[in-house]
C-alpha cells in the first residue's frame, strides 16, 4: 500500500466528510435548544434536489444557497409545528422524510431521465487545484463551520440561551428568554446547514441527484451528533471518521483483493456499530440536554 | 381541558382528526401537481380506480397491504406502550431472509411455511432484543438504538443477500423460496397470496392482546401514565421486553409474508427495492390508523390502495405514482400536531410569533372566574 | 364546616418607609380548579426598609402571590402598585424593569452552567457578546457586598444547596432590584439560615423592601418587622412583630374551635404490622428527604401524620410503598423486610396506597372508569383468568364500588376518568384501595377535595377498617382530621418526627405549636 493510495483514501475521506459534518453541526444547535430532528435525511434529500436546480439556473454559489434556503424553509415549518403546536418531533420528523422522497423521486421522473438527473458540468462548483490533488472549497468551510459554532454556543450570550432553553426551559423562561421563537430560529439554522450538505452532495461532490443520494446520511449526521456529546469541534471529527468509513466501503467494494479479508458490508457497518456502543454507555457518556424533545408549556 | 368519552364520540373526533390530516395531505398533493402541470382531478381518479376500481386492483391493494399490517402493528405495539419502535425495518429485513433461508432444505409443504414463518418471527424478534436491553438496563433512547440496528440490518442482509444466500444462476437475488414454502395465491394472475389472512390474523391477535389481557392492559397503563403504572404495581422492564419482543414478531412476519408470498419471483433481490422502506411505511399506516389494529387494517388497505393506484395514476394522467408519498409525508406531518382540529380554528386568529407566548399565557391565566 | 376564622381582611398596620410594592384586592383562580379562588381579595404591601414576612401553611396561596406580584402570573382581579403608580405586570420580565426580584423555592438556574453563565443568561446585553468576564467581577463584588459567597466559575450542579441559593439571589440581585421577594428560602438550607437573616436584616438596612416567605412561625417572629398571616388564600390579619406572640400567630394560622375525637375501642392488639426503622431516604435533588425516621402501627391502629406539607410526610410514604428508594434503614411488613422491594409485591404483602398526586398518579385519566377500578386487581382472579380479562366480572365489581362509594359516572365502559371531577377520582381510589379490607392502608391527603359528607363516609370507613384490624398511615394537613382519627399522632418536620402524641389527650395548641416551630434548625 503505497502513500499515493493513503493520500487518496484521505482526500476521499475529506470529502466525504463535508455533509455529514454540515448536517450534524446544524443538528447539534437544533438539538442543543431542545428539537430533536429525525428529518434531517429528508432535508439532505431534497436540497440535493433543489441544490441543483439552483445551480442549473443560476451557478453553483446559487445552487448552495438555495439548498440552504430549502433547508432553512422546511426547518421553519418543522419547529413550527414541534414549538408553537407542541407537536411530536420525532412523528414530524418521519413525515419529513416521506414527503422528501416522493417529491424527489417526482421530480426526477420529471424531469427527463427517471431516477437520476446529472447536474451539468458547468454548474458544479470547481475543485481547487494543487499539486496534491483536487479540494473541494467546501471541505475548507465544513472545517470552518463547525469552529464557528462552537464559538457561537460557548462563548456568546446567543449560545447561553440557547442552551438554556434545551437544558432547562423554566428557567430560561423566568429569565424573559422567548422559549418558542428560540427554539424555532435554532432548529431552522441548523436545517439550513443540513440544506447546504444536501446541495454540496449534488453541486460540489458527485454531481448527480438520485433518490438514493442521501444514502442515509441524514442518520449518520445524527450518530455523529450523539458521538459528539453536542460539541460541534468533536462533530468535525466524528465526521471525518464517519466520513472516513463511508469513502472506505466505496474503496473496498472496488477492490477484490481487499474483499475477501472484509467484505464491504461490514466496514459500512462500522459508523452505525459505533454509534450504538457510544450510545449505550461503553464508549464515552452521551448526555442530551435534560428538555430535549420535550414540547414546552408554561404551567 | 377536553372532556373526552371513549366510546362513540371519541372515535369519532379521532376519524375526523385523520380525515383532515387526509385532505391536507391530497390538497397539497394537488397543489405540486397543478404546479407541473397535471390534473390532480384525473390523477385522483385514476388513482382511486386503480386501488380499489375492479378486482385485480383491490387484490393488488391488498397485497400492498399486507406487509404494512404487520410493520405498523410493530409501531403501534411500542407506541401503546408509550414507546417509539422504528425497528420494523430492520427486523424485517431480517424476516425476510431468514424465510428464504429454510428453503435451503427440503421439507413437505405445511411445515415448510410453518418453520419459515417461526424462522422469520424469531429473526425479528433476536433483533430487537438489543433494543429492548439497552432500553431496560441502560435507558437507552429506543429510536437511536432502532435506527443504527436498522442499517446494520441493511447492510448484513446486502451482505447474506449477496454471499451466503445467493442464487447461483442469478446472482443478483437470493435463491427464491422453494414451491412447498410459497403462499397459495388467493386471487389467480394477482399479487395477492394468503398472506393477507396471516396479517389479519396478526392484527386481531393484537387487539385481542391490547385490550383483553392482562398483559395488554398493563402495556396501555404503561403507555398512559408510567407513573401511575408503576404505582399499580406494573414493572416498566417487563413491559419493554415484552413489547419489543412482540413488535420483533410482527415485523419478522412481515418480512416473511411479503417474500413467500410475492410471485413471481419468492426471493428478496440485491439492494432490496421491494421490501425497503416496508418499516417507515408502516409507521406511517400505524399513525394514519391512529395505532389500533382496526384503524390499522384499514389505513394499510388505504395505503396499499395508494400504491396500486399510483401505478394507474402514472400510466393514465403522467402523474410519477411516488407524488403518494408526498401526500403520505404531509399527512403524517400533519397527524403529529396533536391538537390538530383545534390548530384550524387557530388560524383563523394568526398573530406574528413573537406576541404569541404573551397571547397563550393569557389565554391559560388570564381568564375572569 | 368545622372552621370558625378569627380575624378577616388585612388590619392595616402601619410600618415605616414608604410603601413600594402594593397589591390592592388580589384575586387569582386557574382554571380547572372552580372550587374556590386560590387568592382571595388579597390587600398586601410592602415597604422600604423593611423585611415583611408572609406566614401560612401550604396551600394558603404564599407562592401563587408571589407569583403574581413578580410577574410569573396573571393577576384574574386586583391592582398592583409600585411606588404609588399601578402597574400590570405580564411577565417576569416587566417585574425585573420595575425593580421586583424574585427568588424562588424552587431554583431556576440551569444546573450545566457556571453561575456567572446562568446571571449572563438573564441580561439584556447583545446576543453576540461575551459578557462573562464582566459578570464575573460584578458577581464576586455583590458576593463581597451582601457576604453571600459564590464564586461565579462554578458549575450550579457542583454547589451545595446552600450555595445554590446564593447563587440565586445573587442572580436576583444584578438587576439591582428595589423589592427582594423570597419564597421559603430556609425550606432548603436549614443550617445556612442564620447567616441569611443577617445578610436580609443589612439589605432592609440599606432601603430594600424585601417580602419573606415562610411556613415557621419562629422565622417569621425573627427576621420580620411586620407578618402577614395567609390562610386559605385569604389574609388573616397583619401584626408588627414585636407586638404579637407565636400562640396568637398559631390562631390566625389555624384558626381556633373544638376537635372531635371519634369515639372508639381501644387498640387491642400489640402485633406489629407496619414497622420503620431508621429510613433516610433522599430527595430528587439528591438533598435529605428522610432522616432517621422510626415508628410502628399496630393492628386496627390508626396513626396520623401532621405538619406542613413537604417535610416528608409524603416522601415517607412512597419510601413504604416502594415508590422510592430508601438509602438507609428499613421497611418490614408483618414481620418481614420489604425495603426497597418493588410496588407490585408491596401490594401483595397486602398494603393499599391512597397517593398525594391522585390525578397524576393514583388513576390512569385517558383509561376507562372500569379499568381503574381493578387497575391493581387486575391479576388476580375472579377479573382475569390466567391471561384473559373477564370482562363481566369486572364490570360486576366495577358497578358496585362505584356505587357504594358514589363516584358518578354515566358509563363504566366508555368514560375515560379524567372526566371525573376530583372528588369522585378520590372516592374510586377510596374504594378501589379499601374494598378488600387491607392490612395496611397507607393513605396520603386522603379527604383533600371531598366535600363534607364525602369526609364523614370516608371517617366512617376509616374506623371501620379500623375495627377489622387494618393498620392505617395517614397523613393530613388538617389537623381536627388528625385529631378526629388517630390514636397515635407524629409531627413530622425537615424530614424527621419531631413530636409524637396519644391521640386521645392530644391539645391542639401543643400540637400546632409543635408543627409551626418543628425543629427548623436542625
Amino acid at each position: 500500500m503505497n502513500p499515493g493510495y493513503l493520500w487518496g483514501i484521505f482526500l476521499g475521506s475529506l470529502h466525504a466528510m463535508v455533509p455529514i459534518t454540515l448536517a450534524s453541526t446544524g443538528e447539534v444547535v437544533g438539538e442543543s435548544a431542545g428539537l430533536f430532528n429525525i428529518g434531517l435525511e429528508g432535508i439532505i434529500l431534497l436540497s440535493a434536489m433543489t441544490g441543483a436546480l439552483g445551480a442549473e439556473a443560476g451557478g453553483p454559489i446559487a445552487g448552495l444557497i438555495v439548498g440552504m434556503g430549502t433547508g432553512f424553509a422546511i426547518g421553519l415549518v418543522f419547529g413550527a409545528i414541534c414549538t408553537y403546536f407542541k407537536g411530536v418531533q420525532l412523528i414530524a420528523g418521519v413525515g419529513i422524510n416521506l414527503f422528501a422522497a416522493g417529491l424527489v423521486t417526482f421530480w426526477l421522473i420529471h424531469l427527463g431521465v427517471p431516477g437520476h438527473h446529472a447536474v451539468a458540468e458547468e454548474s458544479m462548483l470547481v475543485n481547487i487545484s494543487t499539486p496534491v490533488g483536487d479540494f473541494s472549497p467546501m471541505i475548507l468551510v465544513a472545517i470552518v463551520l463547525p469552529v464557528l459554532t462552537y464559538v457561537l454556543l460557548f462563548r456568546t450570550k446567543l449560545g447561553l440561551k440557547i442552551r438554556a432553553v434545551g437544558e432547562n426551559p423554566q428557567a430560561a423562561d423566568v429569565s424573559g428568554i422567548n422559549i418558542h421563537l428560540l427554539r424555532l430560529f435554532s432548529t431552522a439554522a441548523g436545517a439550513s446547514l443540513a440544506g447546504l450538505a444536501g446541495a454540496y452532495i449534488s453541486v460540489g461532490w458527485l454531481g448527480s441527484v438520485t433518490k438514493e443520494i442521501s444514502a442515509g446520511r441524514g442518520f449518520i449526521a445524527l450518530a455523529t451528533v450523539v458521538f459528539s456529546g453536542l460539541n460541534p469541534l468533536l462533530a468535525l471529527l466524528g465526521g471525518f471518521i464517519f466520513g472516513f468509513f463511508d469513502n472506505l466501503a466505496v474503496w473496498i467494494s472496488t477492490m477484490p483483493a481487499v474483499q475477501q479479508v472484509i467484505p464491504w458490508q461490514f466496514v459500512s457497518m462500522a459508523p452505525y456499530v459505533v454509534t450504538l456502543l457510544v450510545v449505550a454507555g461503553v464508549i464515552g457518556r452521551a448526555r442530551f440536554p435534560a428538555a430535549m424533545g420535550i414540547p414546552y408549556e408554561r404551567e | 381541558m377536553q372532556d373526552r368519552e371513549m366510546g362513540f364520540a371519541g372515535r369519532i373526533e379521532e376519524l375526523n382528526k385523520t380525515v383532515i390530516a387526509g385532505v391536507v395531505g391530497f390538497a397539497v398533493g394537488a397543489l405540486i401537481m397543478i404546479l407541473y402541470g397535471y390534473d390532480p382531478i384525473s390523477a385522483y381518479t385514476a388513482l382511486f380506480s386503480g386501488a380499489f376500481g375492479d378486482l385485480y386492483s383491490f387484490s393488488e391493494s391488498l397485497a400492498n397491504a399486507t406487509p404494512l399490517i404487520l410493520t405498523a402493528l410493530t409501531f403501534a405495539i411500542g407506541f401503546r406502550g408509550g414507546m417509539f419502535n422504528i425497528g420494523a425495518e430492520g427486523q424485517l429485513y431480517l424476516g425476510a431472509l431468514a424465510a428464504v433461508t429454510v428453503s435451503l432444505f427440503h421439507l413437505p409443504s405445511g411445515i415448510g411455511i410453518a418453520l419459515s414463518i417461526i424462522f422469520a418471527i424469531l429473526a425479528g424478534a433476536i433483533w430487537s432484543l438489543p433494543v429492548a436491553i439497552l432500553k431496560a438496563a441502560r435507558g437507552v433512547h429506543e429510536v437511536i438504538s432502532t435506527i443504527m440496528l436498522n442499517w446494520i440490518a441493511q447492510f448484513l442482509a446486502f451482505y447474506l443477500i449477496a454471499k451466503i444466500l445467493v442464487d447461483p444462476l442469478r446472482a443478483e437475488k437470493t435463491i427464491s423460496v422453494a414451491e412447498w414454502g410459497r403462499l397459495p395465491l388467493l386471487v389467480p394472475g394477482t399479487s395477492l397470496s394468503c398472506g393477507i389472512f396471516v396479517s389479519l390474523f396478526a392484527a386481531i391477535i393484537i387487539y385481542l392482546l391490547l385490550w383483553r389481557t392482562t398483559i395488554g392492559f398493563d402495556i396501555r397503563a404503561m403507555g398512559y401514565n408510567p407513573l401511575a403504572a408503576t404505582y399499580a404495581g406494573i414493572e416498566k422492564w417487563k413491559i419493554i421486553l415484552f413489547v419489543f419482543i412482540t413488535g420483533g414478531f410482527t415485523a419478522g412476519l412481515a418480512g416473511a409474508v411479503h417474500v413467500m408470498g410475492r410471485p413471481p419471483t419468492y426471493a428478496v433481490y440485491g439492494g432490496m427495492p421491494s421490501i425497503k422502506g416496508l418499516g417507515f411505511e408502516g409507521l406511517a399506516v400505524a399513525m394514519i390508523g391512529r395505532n389500533h389494529p382496526i384503524g390499522i387494517i384499514f389505513a394499510a388497505i388505504f395505503f396499499g390502495g395508494l400504491l396500486a393506484g399510483g401505478r394507474m395514476m402514472q400510466l393514465f394522467s403522467q402523474v410519477p405514482l411516488e407524488m403518494v408519498r408526498v401526500v403520505e409525508g404531509t399527512v403524517v406531518l400533519f397527524l403529529a400536531i396533536p391538537e390538530l382540529i383545534r390548530f384550524f380554528s387557530f388560524l383563523r386568529k394568526v398573530r406574528i410569533p413573537l406576541t404569541f407566548r404573551i397571547k397563550r399565557s393569557q389565554n391559560k391565566e388570564g381568564r375572569q372566574l | 364546616m368545622r372552621y370558625k376564622y378569627i380575624g378577616g381582611k388585612s388590619d392595616p398596620v402601619e410600618g415605616n418607609g414608604d410603601i413600594i410594592l402594593r397589591g390592592k384586592n388580589i384575586c387569582k383562580g386557574f382554571p380547572g380548579v372552580w372550587e374556590h379562588l386560590i387568592l382571595d381579595h388579597i390587600d398586601l404591601d410592602i415597604r422600604a426598609g423593611e423585611i415583611h414576612t408572609l406566614l401560612g401553611e401550604n396551600g394558603a396561596g404564599k407562592t401563587v402571590i408571589a407569583n403574581c406580584l413578580s410577574g410569573f402570573y396573571l393577576l384574574s382581579e386586583g391592582q398592583l402598585y409600585v411606588k404609588g403608580k399601578p402597574v400590570t405586570l405580564k411577565s417576569p420580565r416587566d417585574a425585573i424593569k420595575h425593580g421586583i426580584g424574585m427568588v424562588h423555592q424552587e431554583l431556576a438556574l440551569v444546573k450545566p452552567f457556571t453561575v456567572a453563565q446562568n446571571i449572563a443568561l438573564g441580561l439584556p446585553a447583545s446576543d453576540l457578546s461575551f459578557p462573562i468576564p464582566e459578570v464575573e467581577a460584578r458577581v464576586r463584588e455583590l458576593s463581597q457586598r451582601y457576604k453571600l459567597h459564590i464564586d461565579p466559575l462554578d458549575r450550579v450542579e457542583d454547589l451545595s444547596v446552600g450555595e445554590q441559593q446564593r447563587a440565586e439571589i445573587i442572580k436576583v440581585l444584578y438587576h439591582n432590584p428595589e423589592i427582594l421577594i423570597l419564597d421559603e428560602p430556609t425550606s432548603l438550607i436549614s443550617a445556612d439560615a442564620e447567616h441569611l437573616f443577617e445578610v436580609l436584616k443589612s439589605m432592609a438596612a440599606t432601603g430594600y423592601g424585601i417580602l419573606f416567605i415562610t411556613h415557621k412561625i419562629e422565622e417569621a417572629l425573627e427576621v420580620g418587622d411586620r407578618v402577614t398571616v395567609l390562610r386559605l388564600g385569604k389574609t388573616m390579619g397583619t401584626r408588627e412583630t414585636d407586638k404579637i406572640d407565636k400562640t396568637e400567630l398559631v390562631k390566625l394560622m389555624f384558626g381556633e374551635h373544638t376537635p372531635v375525637h371519634l369515639e372508639r375501642k381501644p387498640v387491642k392488639s400489640t402485633k406489629i404490622v407496619l414497622e420503620v426503622k431508621n429510613l433516610e431516604a433522599l430527595a430528587a435533588d439528591d438533598e435529605p428527604a428522610l432522616q432517621d425516621v422510626s415508628f410502628s402501627i399496630r393492628e386496627g391502629e390508626i396513626m396520623g401524620f401532621a405538619g406542613i406539607s413537604g417535610n416528608g410526610q409524603n416522601d415517607l410514604a412512597e419510601v413504604i410503598t416502594g415508590l422510592r428508594r430508601a438509602a438507609k434503614g428499613q421497611v418490614i411488613i408483618n414481620g418481614k423486610d420489604y425495603t426497597n422491594h418493588s410496588p407490585g409485591e408491596i401490594i401483595r404483602a397486602g398494603v393499599a396506597h391512597i397517593p398525594e398526586k391522585r390525578r397524576e398518579m393514583g388513576v390512569i385519566e385517558p383509561m376507562t372508569v372500569a379499568e381503574n377500578v381493578v387497575l391493581k386487581d387486575i391479576r388476580i382472579s375472579p377479573f382475569s383468568k390466567g391471561f384473559f380479562l373477564n370482562i363481566s366480572q369486572i364490570t360486576k365489581h366495577a358497578k358496585e364500588i362505584v356505587s357504594r362509594f358514589g363516584a358518578l359516572v354515566s358509563d363504566l365502559w366508555k368514560s375515560q376518568t379524567r372526566i371525573l371531577s376530583g372528588g369522585n377520582i378520590q372516592r374510586l381510589i377510596l374504594g378501589r384501595e379499601t374494598w378488600r379490607m387491607p392490612k395496611c392502608l397507607v393513605a396520603v391527603y386522603p379527604t383533600q377535595g371531598l366535600d363534607a359528607k364525602a369526609i364523614d363516609h370516608t371517617w366512617e370507613l376509616f374506623m371501620q377498617l379500623r375495627e377489622a384490624g387494618s393498620s392505617i398511615f395517614f397523613v393530613s394537613e388538617d389537623l381536627d382530621e388528625i385529631m378526629a382519627l388517630s390514636d397515635r399522632i407524629a409531627v413530622m418536620s425537615a424530614g424527621r418526627i419531631v413530636g409524637m402524641f396519644e391521640g386521645s389527650e392530644a391539645k391542639r395548641e401543643q400540637i400546632g405549636l409543635t408543627i409551626a416551630t418543628g425543629a427548623s434548625r436542625a
